[in-house]
């Protein structure tokens, strides 16, 4: 007789009976001793249980989310408009990469080479377009880097100075360039993200610039702000938000 | 809230016209057991808080996506448990260092035979809980969600490896693995009942 295989006694376990190998089990004492045991430890294997929510937990998690979710009226005018926007704007790239072609042309035909010093290059003028999909692709280099410190952060063992002395560097390299986005944050009056911005600005100079160095209690009160706050959470919604403001930098760049 | 009587379909449909306050109705009525699975998956309370909110944020951001002719329910429970596999597999590269060095089967047997040998059973039974708890993290990641899907959640193969994104007999395979690993990690605790 052919013994049945652990994989089918498992089937057998999880599928109540309903794989089949019922009358296999009654015929076959060692299938049926194996099948005992396999019940027996599977029966005792209870894991901690999931610690009880409060009644308003619901609504708990909806007031940490609701401010990050934009509504869909508006979101679904821009999806339904995004195919005409998208036609024009390459058909209006295209007339200014022409159009600059014959300008550059003309211009340089009228002015002597030696006023070039004199006069701002021509290139000048087209420059503030692609300038706002940089500042999008610099501050989503920003929050990728700022997560992963505070991932680090989050699991950080504050007695290890082999673990301690990265973060600080990390967050001293971030800070500069955390100031650099929140002035960019202002300037474009994006309230989520100069709140996040600020949140991080405070922990990382906390990290960087701690008088006496990053010491166990430090990492602990990092660690106590960063939760209190939902830092880690804010940066990942900013992040989620960044394919979009790419896509509205590159439309952008079209219609000028 | 005047979704709260709504059905999630009919919810839904007012999430998407517009109004956004629609979709806290959702989160009420989903967070729990969307919180029991991330925990159960993670391990740990404030990293299934984070799974939670980030299953829904990523709902939200999708629901133009869901078909009505699914639920919600199962919908924003798979999203849940891949948030939670992903969670967990970043953490892997740590995890899976410090838990193999401290799941070796011939220490745990030496600690399980001391503890046995004190007066307090109740400080066994806690040792013996927490012995689940490092034999499960030692899962892979899939492994690890595969066996609490089937075992605490009594999900079928065809639902594990729908939430997971893997074929049916894939995710049979992974619950086949995670049994003889948890079988072959726990067995000493045997010796000790």
């Amino acid at each position: 007789m052919k013994h049945l295989t652990e994989e089918e006694l498992i089937e057998q376990y999880y599928s109540k009976g309903a794989a089949g190998f019922g009358r296999h089990l009654e015929a076959c004492t060692e299938c049926a001793e194996a099948y005992a045991a396999l019940q027996r430890d599977l029966e005792e294997m209870k894991f901690a249980a999931p610690p009880v929510r409060i009644p308003g937990y619901g609504a708990k998690v909806w007031q940490a989310i609701a401010p990050s979710l934009p509504a869909y009226e508006t979101r679904k005018r821009s999806w339904l408009g995004i195919g005409l926007w998208r036609g024009l704007s390459y058909a209006a790239c295209a007339l200014l990469v022409v159009g600059a072609f014959f300008a550059g042309r003309l211009w340089e035909q009228r002015e002597p080479r030696t006023t070039a010093n004199s006069s701002p290059p021509p290139a000048q003028e087209h420059a503030a377009p692609p300038q706002q999909r940089i500042v999008v692709v610099v501050l989503s280099d920003h929050l990728d880097r700022s997560e992963r410190l505070l991932v680090e952060l989050k699991h950080a063992d504050a007695g290890s100075e082999e673990m301690v002395s990265p973060l600080r560097d990390e967050a001293r390299s971030l800070l500069v360039a955390n100031r650099i986005c929140q002035q960019n944050a202002a300037k474009i009056d994006d309230p989520a993200l100069v709140t996040a911005l600020n949140h991080l600005d405070h922990l990382l100079d906390g990290l960087a610039n701690q008088p006496g160095g990053v010491n166990s209690a430090t990492i602990a009160r990092l660690q106590e702000e960063m939760n209190a706050d939902g830092l880690l959470f804010q940066v990942r919604v900013l992040r989620s938000r960044i394919p979009e403001q790419e896509a509205g930098a590159r439309s952008k760049e079209g219609k000028i | 809230m005047q979704c709260m009587g709504k059905s999630d379909h009919e919810t839904i449909k007012a999430v998407l016209a517009g109004d956004k306050e629609a979709y806290g109705a959702l989160v009420m009525r989903h967070s729990h057991s969307l919180f029991r699975v991330a925990f159960r998956i993670t391990g740990n309370e404030f990293e299934a808080e984070d799974v939670v909110q980030e299953a829904f944020l990523r709902g939200y951001q999708k629901l133009e996506s869901f078909e009505s002719r699914s639920k919600f329910g199962t919908w924003i429970y798979r999203i849940a448990v891949r948030c939670a596999l992903d969670r967990i597999g970043g953490h892997k590269a740590d995890d899976s260092s410090r838990v193999a060095e401290e799941a070796d089967p011939a220490q745990e047997q030496v600690r399980v035979a001391d503890e046995a040998a004190g007066p307090d059973r109740l400080l066994l039974s806690g040792e013996i809980g927490a012995l689940r708890d490092l034999a499960l993290r030692s899962l892979t990641a899939t492994e690890r969600a595969a066996f609490v899907l089937r075992h605490m959640e009594d999900c079928t193969s065809e639902e594990i490896g729908a939430a997971l994104g893997i074929p049916p007999n894939a995710a049979k395979q992974a619950v086949f693995r995670a049994v003889r690993k948890l079988r072959s990690r726990l067995a000493p605790l045997r010796a000790t009942r």
